[in-house]
């Protein structure tokens, strides 16, 4: 009984001690080769921000550029970008897509 | 007795250890740290939700695992120090939950889209979830446990339907089950092994 309380124990804590690697949330996946032909993720900004877009925040997500801001429409939504064609591929608020280019 | 200095720095360091403010400035340390990124500008509101909202649950269910914890172990010093503490630990559970849910406010900036995507799963229950994190928070006192006497108790048990709102709002918000389970799964093993493995009656504590 104590061994097992105890193994419990030890369970629990190695549990919460080794952390689990953070994996991405990879809504979609682009397939766009090396990064050296992609563009910049300064340039997608400009783009969107010349489009209507607020930009708060964007990363490499799947290998597409992901981009947390408000649409033109302004909805609050997380998008994903080809990183070498600067395409609109996926567009979502928390719960819901709001557009997903087909193939993707 | 001659004077020892040793043991008077070890008194000393037992008292400070011991006192209720030093245990305060503990649980805010995580707080301080994430506000000094903030206030120097190296993380906007979107990157303090996470952060925040880890902390919340970690100090949720620390507070929670204690009890099931003495109920398997038996009583241990250690353990009754930290029990002492417990109402502590909650209240800073929902004291990070607070600032998760401003900084929520702060990166979403308007009503509109906050309402928009309010019935997401993923987000309705970090609402409901702060909901029950009132009562429990207001009712973390001496007079709260005086007034309401053996219904403190029944009351402070809504720290289980919050926790169980709490680990949906943190897997379905990232679509991602490992980070939320590596941290509940503790206290669903303890929970469950209190219940399966302990005739005991439950070890009071505040």
């Amino acid at each position: 009984m104590r061994i097992y309380s105890t193994l419990i124990l030890v369970g629990a804590a190695s549990l919460a001690l080794s952390s689990a690697p953070a994996a991405a949330t990879g809504a979609i996946k682009c397939k766009a080769g090396p990064v050296s032909s992609w563009k910049s993720q300064d340039v997608l900004k400009a783009k969107l921000v010349k489009e209507g877009w607020t930009v708060r925040k964007s990363k490499v997500d799947g290998g597409c550029y992901e981009v947390y801001g408000t649409t033109p429409e302004g909805d609050r939504v997380e998008a994903y970008f080809h990183p070498v064609t600067l395409e609109k591929l996926y567009v979502a608020r928390r719960g819901e897509v709001l557009f997903r280019k087909a193939g993707y | 007795m001659p004077f020892d200095s040793s043991l008077a720095s070890e008194c000393m360091l037992r008292i400070i250890l011991n006192k209720k403010a030093t245990f305060w400035l503990l649980l805010s340390i995580p707080a301080l740290l994430m506000l000094r990124e903030y206030g120097a500008g190296n993380a906007i509101a979107m990157d303090m939700l996470h952060p925040t909202g880890e902390w919340s649950a970690r100090f949720m269910i620390f507070a929670m695992i204690l009890s099931p914890t003495v109920t398997i172990l038996g009583p241990r010093p250690w353990l009754g120090w930290l029990v002492q503490r417990r109402r502590a630990l909650g209240v800073a559970a929902f004291c990070y939950a607070v600032l998760h849910l401003i900084f929520y406010v702060v990166d979403m900036g308007n009503l509109d889209d906050m309402l928009a995507e309010f019935w997401a799963l993923g987000i309705w229950t970090g609402w409901a979830a702060m909901l029950l994190f009132v009562p429990l928070a207001a009712t973390s006192n001496d007079s709260s446990m005086r007034a309401l006497k053996a219904g403190w108790k029944r009351l402070q048990r809504l720290a289980y339907p919050a926790a169980l709102l709490v680990l949906v709002h943190w897997i379905f918000v990232h679509n991602n089950l490992g980070p939320a389970l590596v941290h509940f799964i503790p206290l669903i093993l303890l929970v469950a092994a209190r219940y399966f493995l302990s005739p005991r009656p439950q070890t009071k504590g505040a």
